[in-house]
């Protein structure tokens, strides 16, 4: 009769040792980052801070050892995703090649594949960007038309349009979905990942997509007779549309789903603290009691894949109800507290709360939209 | 949850599903059903549900005790059981015998006995919560409109796939302040009044999305819907109200401030 119970989360010693080392080793990485640039979340791009994440071994933390991973738990690594979130730890470089290709190159990859790139990965040194929204498929993913043909010698040869691609300009590789044979019509058939190396093949140019803020973070990757090697499939011809479905499940199931807006949060409890109004207690009491169950809903989907089982539903769960939390916070705050927003102010809530509003409507279309995601759990309950 | 408790769980779901099926809106029960259903509910030793086995009780761990209370939530009976059970916890607790049941009201309680109480609500709500999810979704399901199921129309299926989040979101603060509960220390309160205040909001929103769903259907007196939404927004304000819960949670945190805010949140 309960039709979606989030397991509980597995606690012991040593993830609480481990956030421990992590809070102690941001305290001081970060220690000169603004809030302001803290706002930018999981957006904010240093590959120095990823390198140094990558020695600590708090990267590819669950992956085998011989592929430059820990072979800790889903848990741990849990753990230091959150925590660096909440810091507002600038970890765009490894945040897609960590959470999503080394997990679908590790399931999927060749040999080969696997011994050149995850130990790039894991040491904080290999920049991943998603491919694959298009222009005329965006939630509707399986029209893409960006095609790759097979040629006599085995290469590949691309052509088509990416997307949105978020650090397409820095990235070193990027996961290719696309159609390798049949015609759009064909929907989920014929359809195949390739891996594409950003730095180094011919007939790809990458363009810049500035935001409403003005920001440079999505790109359109363009491929025109781009070619690749043979060995760049990744997994199976034709099976290429399982497999992004088993990458968006990483992609949608983390605590980034909820944690956006932190630090506006934290700059609202600064200003308010102590307060005694009824007010700001009740707001920031439903803040603190929606912040704190997402967060255990998220540790049961964490406790879900460690097991094996397939997260998309409750991961769809946690990611609908924490962008609503996340793109609700910006108008909270300002209720409670009489500041004009400016991104250029000397005052932390004011600079932090103009950019969170800027942000917010991304955090319910990255990822999967709001529609596409209640869509999925409305199959869950044989609606569809 | 072990075996017996399992079977304990079965036998009850089962009484209580059939004494539930009596009780229809606007129709009162008989003397003699009132009390052949109270007989059967008391052959069962559910009033004692929690209270430990010296006392007579099944000697479950208080997580099992509560799966006890969830089904309760769901099967809405005509007799004052979840406060029955309550009141004898109290009372053994106090060194008394159970009392001869039912108990329509509690009467003045402590600090301690109000927080166990509006646990064991949240609880109850979690159940009513699982009963209104599943009748909404078969209501869908089976209702007609258009020359089509309800639930085949997209704006119908992305309410259902709301009131399903709220419900995910509402147990899962539930289940959690439970276990904090079960674990012993400092974090239990706080457990309690998160869990008040996230299920309450869920139960807000979920019986407005049941009633939009069920259409006027839903609204009359003879459809079992009501019974489920009136507990809700009776029970969402008792044993400290929804608000209240909610402005003790916000007050703890405001008092610790924005560096302790995060640990906070992990230690929660």
């Amino acid at each position: 009769m309960t039709l979606l119970t989030f397991p509980p989360p597995v606690e012991n010693e040593a993830t609480e040792a481990l956030r421990t080392e992590v809070r102690a080793f941001l305290a001081e990485a970060i220690a000169t980052r603004t809030p302001l640039e803290r706002a930018e979340s999981w957006n904010g791009f240093d590959r120095e801070f990823s390198r140094a994440m990558g020695a600590r071994g708090w990267l590819g933390m669950t992956w085998p050892k011989e592929y430059g991973g820990h072979e800790r738990s889903a848990f741990e690594r849990y753990v230091v995703v959150e925590e660096t979130l909440a810091a507002g730890a600038p970890v765009a470089a490894h945040w897609i090649a960590d959470r999503q290709s080394g997990p679908s190159l590790l399931r999927y990859g060749t040999e080969a594949q696997k011994r050149t790139i995850l130990p790039r990965i894991a040491a904080g040194d290999c920049v991943f960007c998603i491919g694959m929204s298009e222009p005329d498929s965006g939630s509707d993913l399986a029209a893409t038309r960006t095609r790759a043909e097979r040629q006599v010698d085995g290469s590949w040869t691309v052509n088509g349009t990416k997307l949105w691609t978020t650090y397409g300009h820095e990235a070193d590789y990027m996961i290719l979905f696309c159609r390798t044979s049949g015609t759009p019509a064909d929907r989920h058939k014929g359809t195949s990942q390739l891996l594409v190396d950003m730095k180094a093949t011919p007939g790809v140019t990458v363009r810049p997509i500035y935001d409403v803020m003005g920001q440079h973070h999505f790109n359109e990757v363009h491929f025109e007779d781009a070619v690749l090697p043979p060995d760049a499939i990744l997994g199976t011809e034709g099976q290429g549309w399982a497999q992004v479905m088993g990458e968006l499940a990483y992609e949608r199931s983390g605590p980034e789903r909820f944690l956006s807006s932190i630090q506006l949060l934290l700059e609202l409890i600064g200003t308010l603290q102590g307060s005694e109004s009824v007010a700001a207690q009740t707001a920031v009491g439903r803040l603190f009691s929606h912040l704190v169950t997402l967060r255990h809903m998220s540790r049961g989907v964490a406790a879900l894949l460690e097991a094996g089982e397939d997260p998309t539903v409750h991961a769809a769960i946690v990611k609908d109800l924490g962008a609503t939390f996340e793109q609700d916070l910006p108008d909270i705050a300002r209720s409670l507290v009489d500041e004009e927003p400016d991104l250029q102010s000397t005052s932390d809530f004011a600079a932090v709360l103009a950019y969170t509003t800027m942000a917010a409507p991304a955090f319910s279309l990255r990822g999967g939209t709001r529609e596409i995601l209640r869509g999925i759990i409305a199959r869950q309950l044989g609606l569809r | 949850m072990d075996d017996i408790s399992s079977i304990l769980y079965e036998s009850a779901q089962r009484l209580l599903g059939d004494l539930s099926e009596r009780v229809l809106a606007g129709q009162a029960l008989t003397d003699k059903d009132r009390a052949d259903g109270w007989r059967r509910i008391e052959e069962m030793g559910l009033p004692v549900a929690l209270v430990s086995e010296e006392a007579g009780g099944f000697g479950f761990s208080d997580a099992d005790a509560f799966g006890l209370v969830r089904i309760c939530g769901r099967h809405i009976v005509a007799w004052p059981l979840v406060e029955t059970m309550l009141a004898n916890r109290f009372a053994v607790e106090n060194g008394s015998e159970p009392l001869e049941g039912p108990v329509e009201t509690l009467g003045e309680l402590t600090p301690e006995q109000r927080e166990a109480a509006a646990l064991t609500r949240a609880v109850q709500m979690a159940g009513a919560l699982d009963a209104i999810l599943a009748m909404t979704i078969s209501h869908v399901q089976e209702r007609q409109q258009f020359g089509r199921a309800l639930a085949k129309f997209q704006a119908v299926q992305h309410s259902l796939a709301i009131l399903a989040s709220e419900v995910a979101a509402g147990q899962a603060a539930a289940d959690h302040a439970v276990a904090r509960r079960a674990q012993g220390g400092d974090g239990a309160t706080l457990a309690i009044g998160i869990a008040r205040a996230r299920i309450g909001e869920a139960c807000s929103k979920a019986a407005a999305i049941a009633h939009q769903l069920h259409g006027a259907i839903g609204y009359a007196q003879e459809h079992r819907l009501h019974l489920y939404t009136t507990s809700l927004w009776k029970w969402r304000d008792e044993f400290g109200t929804q608000a209240w819960w909610t402005q003790q949670v916000g007050r703890e945190v405001l008092a610790s401030g924005r560096d302790a805010f995060w640990p906070m949140v992990t230690a929660a």
